[in-house]
């Protein structure tokens, strides 16, 4: 039932704040627009600032699955803003 | 009259030209200084002859060296 | 290119940045600045530079290290005395990080290799202590169409601009010639504060920095003034003079050319 392809995957369960969020950033940047990313995160501090950072950013959530091992994977879709400056 | 002088509003005589204005501001190395007033360049061999209004907004910029040695 | 973890890591800072991100990153990895002069302002520019990752940066200077230098020129240390400006700065901007170029040419700037200097480089910092060398770098930037900045400083005050070819002001608008060498002191002869060349050079990487990325507003059509005891920074509009003799509508200064440069008296 899922209404999206998963194009990319990242992986920041091997890193902490603030690099969770760049790598995160990273990825999203190298994917095209509209492309669609499933980021691998840790329980904690990951799962609760890494979505709002992402999504401040700009990009759609689409979902936040509980992998119930103590990682979650966030599904992005990459939306490019306007340039802000 | 009313002047804008490097950012200041002060009062001042009728009738000041640059050349007076630069001695009554005590600027420095004032024979080198580049002044505008209202954003245009005055010619240096011009400030005796130029004469300030009212509401006039002066700067002086300076020659200024050093940073390397 | 993409970056490697590494360069996520040292560069996070940046990439968090929404101006920045590792768009920007690539851009500031990519580009080449040249700093002319190793002293007060090109030290700590030259420092922040070659940290930010700018991946190409050259460094003129023709002297060596003073001690007199060391009060304000933080990226020479005490056992650097004696040694090549060029070398010495290379040598710490490689020790803050390894993954840059830095090309170090040990002369003077003159009109004969001005414009093979600036050729290769992006951004012109000019970081030198004096007017000859201050009206050379504008007049073959403004000829080279490169965009530079200009700083000065002494005792405590000092000051910046930022020429970009087509936009704006030159150095020569505002200051036509260079003033009679004994009208005006360096900071050699009057002196100056070390944080002075912090404060200033950092603005001019600053000004570099946000050029190569595209962002925001460079300090284009006006000077930066700041006076450290009044602690008061002012920024003076600048108008074009279309009259300008390098960047006028009808320049008598096609090719670079050096003023008469005054004898070291101390």
């Amino acid at each position: 039932m899922a209404d999206y392809t998963i194009d990319e995957t990242a992986d920041i369960t091997d890193v902490v704040c603030p690099m969770t969020f760049v790598k995160a950033k990273v990825a999203l940047e190298e994917l095209d627009d509209g492309k669609v990313l499933s980021i691998r995160l840790n329980d904690g501090e990951p799962v609760q600032n890494v979505p709002r950072s992402i999504k401040e950013e700009g990009h759609q959530i689409l979902k936040l699955i509980d992998n119930e091992d103590g990682t979650y994977n966030l599904i992005v879709r990459k939306i490019t803003l306007e340039d802000q400056t | 009259m009313k002047l804008t002088v490097t950012g200041n509003v002060k009062e001042y005589a009728d009738g000041l030209t640059v050349a007076k204005l630069i001695e009554l501001e005590k600027v420095e190395t004032p024979m080198y200084v580049t002044v505008s007033v209202n954003d245009e360049f005055i010619a240096s061999g011009t400030f005796e002859e130029t004469v300030l209004k009212e509401g006039d907004s002066i700067e002086f910029l300076y020659f200024m060296g050093g940073g390397q040695r | 290119m993409l970056l490697s973890n590494e360069q996520m890591e040292r560069y996070s800072r940046h990439i968090i940045l929404s101006e920045v991100g590792a768009k920007g990153q690539k851009k500031i990895i990519d580009a080449k600045v040249l700093i002319i002069g190793a002293g007060g302002l090109g030290a700590p520019a030259a420092l922040y530079l070659a940290a930010a990752g700018v991946g190409t940066i050259g460094i003129v200077d023709a002297d060596n290290v003073d001690l007199s230098n060391l009060q304000r020129q933080i990226i020479h240390t005490t056992p650097d005395v004696g040694k090549a400006k060029v070398l010495s700065a290379q040598e710490t901007m490689n020790a803050v990080n390894p993954h840059i170029t830095v090309n170090t040419y040990h002369e003077f700037v003159e009109a004969s290799n001005i414009m093979d200097l600036i050729a290769g480089y992006d951004f012109i910092l000019d970081g030198t202590d004096n007017f000859p060398a201050k009206f050379l770098i504008n007049d073959a930037c403004v000829l080279a169409k490169k965009p530079f900045s200009h700083a000065g400083i002494i005792r405590f005050k000092g000051q910046l601009m930022t020429y970009v070819p087509g936009k704006g002001p030159c150095y020569r608008c505002v200051f036509r010639e260079p003033p009679p060498p004994e009208a005006v002191p360096t900071c050699r002869q009057a002196g100056v504060i070390g944080a002075m060349g912090g404060v200033i050079g950092s603005l001019q990487a600053m000004e570099a920095i946000k050029y190569i990325i595209g962002k925001g507003d460079l300090l284009t059509g006006f000077l930066l003034t700041y006076d450290a005891l009044k602690m008061d920074f002012r920024k003076v509009k600048l108008p074009k003079v279309s009259s300008c003799a390098v960047c006028g509508d009808n320049p008598s200064i096609l090719k670079p050319f050096d003023y008469e440069q005054a004898a070291c008296k101390l």
